[in-house]
């Protein structure tokens, strides 16, 4: 880290206090559902599903699943991939070619 | 000089976090829990907190499923002080593991492999017995496989060879009896023969589980050990030609895959209970 | 000698062009190709069922049958070294980044990245988020020399992509639609209690929370992330840090001061 910029005391001071104030305002209590507008904000809480955060679990089982042999290069992506993109294209998938 | 708790005479199931709230919101007509050993060697988090909650109510079997006891290599010392510390920390009235392997090398299967029934592999998985005993300080149960090839060089039938391993080790025996089954369709030979001859003396705990059925390549039927449907008829007939003979012991039903809603997995296990029930009536009469 | 057998049945598993291994019999047919394929067939499948209950972000993105064709390539390529296996897939995300069939997806590994994230958190240790009550009691003039102790759980996932966005959308949290955005998001990945939680960070806030968690002073940490955007907000970057109960204790050189004394 070069780029030392300079703070006062006094700014971590005053913004300690400003954060406490926020911190027992109503807002911070109990997790809101997001808002777009709230997008790039602390304040939202993303939970997702808490069990697919669990990974793996074991099993003594076998599976009757059976298995996928094709070489992957012969698959297009085919999820939510194309319903985020937009016109400009980011996040948009071409087919692959094999 | 081992810890000598067993698990009550009743009946459990293998628990899945689905079922947490419905398990908790009443008192359940079980007697215990059990959990596969390697979903909860993380530090904390949700897992901990259920298990936790769980064992104020119930009895509670560990089920090791990666140990790998059936490798001809050592066993792995870490997996080892990892169930060892969660001995420690849950007390469970069981600690069970398989006859099989799942490790080689460097590199975890994650599938209960098969081995040959021989002097060589007998002593073997009788020495890394006396290791986990020793290291866990307690006797241990293994579990009888289903398997779905054979080996040439095989020498011991697998009932011998159960029973010669818990000669020597002093441990005792899980017995799968749909693995009994499976084993049975899948290798030609008599369930009811190798329920026969299974030193049922040596069994601290039944298991009893779903199979898929499918075909091998002479279209013979093949049987998956699947634990992913109700227990088949024939597996509850031959339960209770078991029961009949031991009297009650600790019932364990297995739902690993296509988990069901928990009305209906309870319901499986009270029908192993009104077995073990009529079990304890007809040996009070 | 079973020694010998069991290297030949575990390389097999892994490798369909090695031939059934012929110390295998059955009653039925010889060799058991069928039957040994059981083998093959549960470990591959199970190994990719397990990338995808901890992926599933990443599995909807581009579909369960490319999922499970991609998980498959680093299934057998980088098959699990330990019988733990919820944190199988820790270089999952390295993988798919090197992945060409995924190649149009730039975003793909990051996401990847936020949902590892997610169960290392998940299976992190306990501990008690500092009590915001503590930060009134302390010395106004040393404030700048205040550093922090992060919550185990607590982990900065930054991207050049709105993975944040990309993410919730793929978790059920928002509902899908075309991202008119694509500016980068950085995430905070933390569970406070029982629940994880991502939350997007603020302008300067991963550098920030980063230098925090790496050691570095109050003072020293927001001059960090005034170096990076000027656009930082101390006080509410605070608050969030605090909020989101990402900090367990606040301490000066060694004094070490938690929720209580």
């Amino acid at each position: 880290m070069t780029v030392r910029n300079h703070i006062t005391t006094a700014t971590i001071a005053g913004s300690l206090a400003a954060a406490i104030a926020m911190l027992s305002a109503p807002a911070w209590g109990a997790p809101k559902p997001p808002q777009p507008t709230m997008d790039k904000c602390y304040g939202i809480s993303l939970k997702g599903q808490n069990d697919c955060a669990a990974g793996a679990g074991t099993t003594c089982a076998g599976t009757s699943k059976v298995d996928y042999q094709g070489d992957a290069w012969k698959y297009v992506a085919k999820g939510t991939c194309d319903a985020m993109r937009t016109p400009k294209g980011m996040g948009s998938l071409m087919p692959i070619k094999s | 000089m081992f810890l000598a708790s067993e698990l009550p005479a009743g009946t459990g199931v293998g628990f899945k976090p689905e079922h947490f709230r419905d398990i908790v919101a009443a008192r359940q007509p079980l007697v215990f829990f059990e959990v596969h050993a390697e979903n909860y060697m993380g530090a904390g988090g949700p897992p901990h907190a259920q298990l936790g909650k769980l064992c104020e109510d119930y009895a509670l079997s560990l089920h090791g499923v990666g140990l790998s006891i059936g490798s001809m290599g050592p066993l792995d010392r870490e997996h080892l002080a990892r169930l060892r510390a969660l001995c420690e920390r849950y007390r469970p009235e069981s600690f069970s593991e398989h006859l099989a392997w799942s490790s080689h090398g460097e590199v975890y299967y994650n599938d209960l492999l098969p081995l040959p029934y021989t002097e060589e592999t007998l002593a073997r998985v009788a020495g890394h017995i006396d290791e986990v005993q020793t290291e866990l300080g307690r006797r241990m149960l293994l579990e009888n496989p289903s398997t779905y090839v054979r080996f040439a060089e095989s020498t011991i039938p697998e009932v011998e060879f159960l029973r010669e391993v818990s000669g020597r080790t002093g441990c005792g025996l899980l017995l799968d009896v749909n693995n009994v089954f499976v084993q049975a369709k899948n290798h030609g030979t008599d369930a009811l023969g190798y329920l026969e001859n299974f030193p049922l003396d040596r069994v601290g705990e039944i298991h009893l589980g779903g199979h898929d059925e499918q075909t091998d390549d002479a279209g013979a039927p093949l049987l998956i050990d699947a634990h992913g449907t109700r227990v088949a008829d024939p597996v509850w007939a031959l339960y209770q030609q078991v029961i009949r003979r031991t009297g009650p012991v600790a019932t364990l039903i297995e739902w690993d895959n296509d988990v069901p809603d928990w009305p209906t997995l309870r319901a499986e296990a009270e029908a192993a209970q009104a077995i073990l029930e009529r079990a304890s009536r007809a040996s009070a009469a | 000698m079973f020694g010998p057998i069991q290297n030949t049945f575990a390389l097999a598993l892994l490798d369909p062009q090695r031939p059934v291994p012929g110390a295998l019999v059955s009653h039925t047919a010889s060799p058991p190709a069928k039957r040994f394929a059981v083998y093959r067939n549960n470990v591959v499948v199970g190994l990719v069922n397990a990338l995808a209950k901890r992926f599933p972000a990443v599995q909807r993105i581009v579909g369960e049958e490319f999922f499970a064709a991609m998980a498959r390539v680093f299934v057998i390529e980088n098959p699990p070294r330990s019988p733990v296996l919820m944190f199988y897939g820790d270089d999952f995300l390295d993988f798919i980044a090197s992945f060409e069939p995924a190649a149009e997806l730039p975003y793909l590994a990051d996401v990847a990245r936020l949902e590892a994230a997610r169960t290392r958190a998940y299976h992190a240790a306990e501990a008690k988020p500092l009590d915001p009550a503590i930060l009134q009691s302390l010395d106004k003039a040393a404030l700048g020399e205040i550093r922090i102790v992060p919550h185990p759980s607590a982990e900065i996932v930054r991207s050049k992509f709105p993975i944040v966005t990309i993410w919730a959308m793929n978790a059920g949290e928002i509902e899908l639609a075309p991202i008119e955005d694509w500016s980068g998001e950085d995430a905070l990945v933390v569970r406070p209690a029982l629940e994880v939680e991502v939350r997007a960070l603020p302008a300067g806030g991963a550098a920030f929370l980063s230098a925090l968690f790496a050691g570095a002073p109050l003072a020293a940490a927001a001059g960090t992330a005034l170096g990076e955007s000027a656009d930082f907000d101390l006080a509410a970057n605070l608050a969030g840090l605090i909020g989101a109960g990402a900090v367990t204790k606040v301490f000066l050189a060694n004094l070490q001061k938690d929720e209580m004394p």
